[in-house]
């Protein structure tokens, strides 16, 4: 056992995680996913998916390049339905009801489902304006609402201190790490149920990085945070629970400390300890 | 060391030349171009100094006084043939054009005169050119003024002196007096009685409508008819205060002396502005050039347009491309919205797209025909018979004006907006579209809040390419709209203030009606180099404040580097 502690890539132990064990039977359910296919045009790209989604939680999707993890996050919140030749089988329950069921609100449900993507994308408007777009959106017309809820979520993704001199400069002159918080908190102004966190540091250098992760942190208290990485360091530092895909299979889905210490399948075990990927 | 030609050839350095060279021909010659109409146009309002000389045609001597226009060389056989005495051995003689003016006298205010011909030439100091609201320049000697017919000063006009001086003051302040006098006038005629005129033909239209609809209450019949009868006193009074003025402004009169030697009296109300050319210093014509540039760009027309400025053409051009730019942006950048982000992408919209682009290929006077049997005749037709039945049998929208002139012009331009907002849409960046979409706004919502602002740039330029096409197109707007002489700008202060169905001047429609449309085509010739390059830099302002426009969005909305 000690031997193949070793030859995993991860010191768990090192990473000074909230000893309490976690175990799926005793959490609060926000998504199930039930036999989830995906098809572009003639390939299957998801074939029959099975997973739940913790409430409060983060949980991380890993895998290699193209093993369908972004794209079963995008499912969440139906942002394939903007790719031409994409077909959908099998239901995805947010709360019990199926979000690909008969007439949903998909607006209304990217409401309860935000989405922060791989690079950040704040519109060229000011900091302020880019918080207060989703408030927008929902018809807020009180100025004084408006201007508690930007604060509130530019401090919950502490950037607060950073902008309050600015708030009415253009987002674009910040620096890609704000970029990237100020998305979050334009996602989490508009209070979702659940975060998708597409390899939202991927783009950023290090220090930008950890900001995010201390965030992710931070945000999980009052949201369900889902989270695909690249990285596997990543995916053990933040998350509490973590699924590896591999060619549109979901291969094992556990708790994060289990998975990458004792895998269960000999896929898992040979993506963590780096033998593909 | 020597490099062979194929060397040269193959180290790419003929098509850098080549392509230089191309560059370099294409610079000149808009420079060129330029030039030339500046130079030509702008050299029109410079007080040329008064010649006076002797000239002798064929035996018969007479004096000839004028300003030299331009000399040329003409082959000595053609003289012959014309039966003028040319020295045998001469190849080529040189020919002067003078303009004379006195028209009123003369009967033409142009000379072709042989250079050999004119001798003795000199330029009196004492030579005045006095500038009238009709029949041209004078030219002459000042010898008298006189005020309702008695003489107040008089000279003999060719020795200077404080003599002179002091009749030369007291001209030109007649001449001020007069030029007031006339102002108020003209104010009075334009604006007052203008707006009463403009009124009464509305309270006219007003009663022909009721009796249309065959309303039998006298109440408002007299209503009109009091109304009628106060502006009609109004109008009464303004005749009586206009009779005063104009017997006020008709006091004054000069006498001079013209080139024949013959004493004329002119009255002092038809002078604009008099000069002595030829003892003017450099600063004085500098200021004379000045007022002159100006009043060609702010007062209106006189003398079937060959005279006084073309201020209603600037503004006719400016209002109608403005007017065409609100018109055809809206259209552009809804078709290229359903384009590109509505329509399922396909054979149809293929097909729609090369339809959108051969419509730029079509001849702009086709979109005259179109603009005058679909605008004019049969909307404006209809739309006359709608709601202005009052007004016919004479056409209200039913023949050209202002706003079919700018949708014929909107039309004609719209592909370009169309295509310009497509290549702007595709270019906003996926990510953007789907932050907005991730936050719970619909696909309208992203559009009008995200995507179309980022595109403001695109859809400028488009605006931008379609000015430049509108604002020198002439040909459709003969069709629909434009004439040589419009009696009042298409924006005044008579409601309802914009006039969209009145007929108006244009720059490009001046140059050819004063270049081939005037009686004297001497007089005409710099003006169209004038208006032509007056043309040339309101198209230019325009595009420029669009250009500004643009640069101003594109550094609001910065694309994202993705």
């Amino acid at each position: 056992m000690s031997s193949n502690m070793k030859s995993h890539a991860i010191d768990i132990s090192s990473l000074k995680r909230d000893p309490r064990a976690l175990n799926m039977d005793d959490e609060e359910i926000t998504l199930k996913v039930n036999d989830l296919r995906l098809r572009y045009g003639d390939k299957e790209a998801l074939h029959g998916i099975n997973m739940l989604i913790p409430k409060n939680r983060v949980t991380a999707f890993i895998g290699p390049s193209g093993c369908g993890k972004s794209t079963l996050l995008r499912c969440f919140n139906r942002m394939n339905d903007l790719v031409d030749g994409c077909q959908i089988d099998g239901e995805i329950l947010l709360d019990d009801s199926n979000v690909y069921g008969r007439g949903v609100d998909v607006a209304e449900l990217r409401r309860r489902v935000g989405m922060v993507f791989q690079k950040p994308n704040p519109f060229p408007k000011s900091i302020y304006e880019n918080v207060a777009y989703g408030l927008r959106i929902q018809g807020l017309k009180k100025k004084r609402l408006i201007d508690d809820t930007v604060e509130w979520a530019l401090r919950s993704a502490a950037l607060w201190d950073e902008v309050k001199d600015r708030l009415h400069e253009s987002a674009l002159g910040m620096s890609g790490g704000q970029q990237q918080r100020l998305v979050i908190a334009r996602t989490i102004a508009v209070k979702p149920e659940v975060l998708l966190l597409d390899e939202p540091a991927s783009a950023l250098d290090p220090i930008s990085t950890l900001k995010i992760e201390e965030l992710i942190h931070a945000l999980k208290k009052d949201f369900t945070i889902v989270i695909v990485t690249h990285n596997m360091q990543q995916a053990a530092r933040v998350s509490d629970y973590t699924a590896f895909m591999y060619m549109g299979d979901l291969i094992e889905f556990g708790v994060t400390d289990t998975l990458f210490t004792n895998p269960v399948q000999k896929q898992t075990e040979d993506y963590i300890t780096g033998r593909y990927g | 060391m020597r490099i062979s030609v194929s060397d040269w050839t193959r180290s790419g350095s003929p098509w850098v030349w080549l392509n230089a060279g191309a560059v370099a021909i294409c610079i000149i010659m808009v420079l060129g171009l330029l030039a030339l109409i500046a130079v030509r146009g702008l050299g029109h309002f410079w007080p040329a100094d008064v010649l006076s000389a002797s000239y002798d045609q064929s035996g018969q001597r007479s004096v000839l006084v004028g300003e030299l226009v331009e000399s040329e060389f003409v082959p000595a056989a053609q003289l012959r043939d014309a039966g003028v005495d040319v020295p045998a051995g001469l190849e080529h003689m040189k020919r002067d054009l003078f303009k004379v003016g006195n028209r009123d006298i003369t009967g033409a205010d142009f000379v072709w005169a042989l250079d050999d011909h004119v001798t003795e030439r000199s330029y009196p100091a004492m030579m005045f050119v006095a500038e009238r609201r009709e029949w041209g320049n004078l030219y002459g000697y000042l010898q008298a003024i006189k005020q309702d017919g008695e003489l107040v000063a008089q000279h003999d006009g060719y020795a200077p002196g404080p003599e002179y001086d002091a009749l030369w003051q007291n001209f030109q302040r007649r001449i001020s007096r007069a030029q007031d006098l006339h102002a108020q006038i003209e104010d009075i005629q334009k604006g007052v009685i203008g707006s009463i005129n403009y009124e009464l033909e509305r309270l006219r239209l007003k009663q022909r409508s009721l009796e249309l609809k065959n309303v039998t209450d006298p109440q408002p019949y007299a209503d009109i008819e009091d109304r009628r009868s106060e502006l009609n006193a109004e109008y009464e009074e303004l005749q009586v205060d206009l009779l005063e003025l104009s017997n006020a402004l008709n006091r004054d009169s000069f006498v001079a002396e013209v080139a024949d030697g013959r004493s004329v009296e002119v009255q002092l109300s038809k002078v604009v502005r008099a000069f002595l050319p030829n003892s003017m210093h450099l600063g004085d014509k500098v200021l004379h050039y000045a007022a002159k540039i100006w009043e060609f760009i702010a007062d209106d027309p006189r003398e079937a347009n060959t005279e006084g400025g073309i201020f209603p053409a600037i503004y006719g051009t400016v209002m109608m491309v403005l007017l065409m730019s609100v018109m055809v942006t809206p259209f552009g950048v809804i078709a290229a919205v359903y384009l590109r982000e509505y329509a399922r992408q396909g054979f149809t919209t293929r097909v729609l797209r090369i339809a959108v682009n051969n419509l730029a290929g079509v001849p702009s006077i086709v979109y005259g025909v179109f603009g005058l049997g679909f605008f004019v005749y049969f909307l404006g037709g209809n739309i006359d018979d709608l709601f202005f039945p009052e007004a016919k049998p004479s056409p209200t929208f039913g023949t050209g004006g202002l706003m079919w002139a700018s949708l014929t012009l909107a039309l004609l331009t719209v592909p370009v907006v169309i295509v310009a907002t497509e290549e702007g849409l595709s270019r906003i960046p996926r990510a953007v579209r789907e932050g907005s979409l991730a936050l719970g706004a619909t696909k309208a919502e992203t559009l009008w809040k995200v995507v179309l602002p980022m595109a403001s740039p695109a859809i400028m330029t488009g605006v931008i390419l379609a000015i430049a096409r509108a604002a020198g197109e002439v040909a459709p707007l003969m069709l629909v709209g434009v004439v040589k002489l419009a009696p009042s700008l298409p924006l005044d202060m008579n409601y309802p203030y914009l006039h969209l169905d009145q007929k108006f001047m244009h720059l490009g429609f001046h140059i050819y009606d004063v270049g081939f449309q005037s009686p004297n085509v001497e007089a005409a010739r710099p003006l169209v180099y004038a208006t032509a390059l007056l043309l040339v830099v309101v198209i230019a302002l325009l595009n420029f404040s669009a250009i500004a426009i643009r640069n101003h969005l594109r550094e609001k909305y910065k694309a994202l580097e993705m």
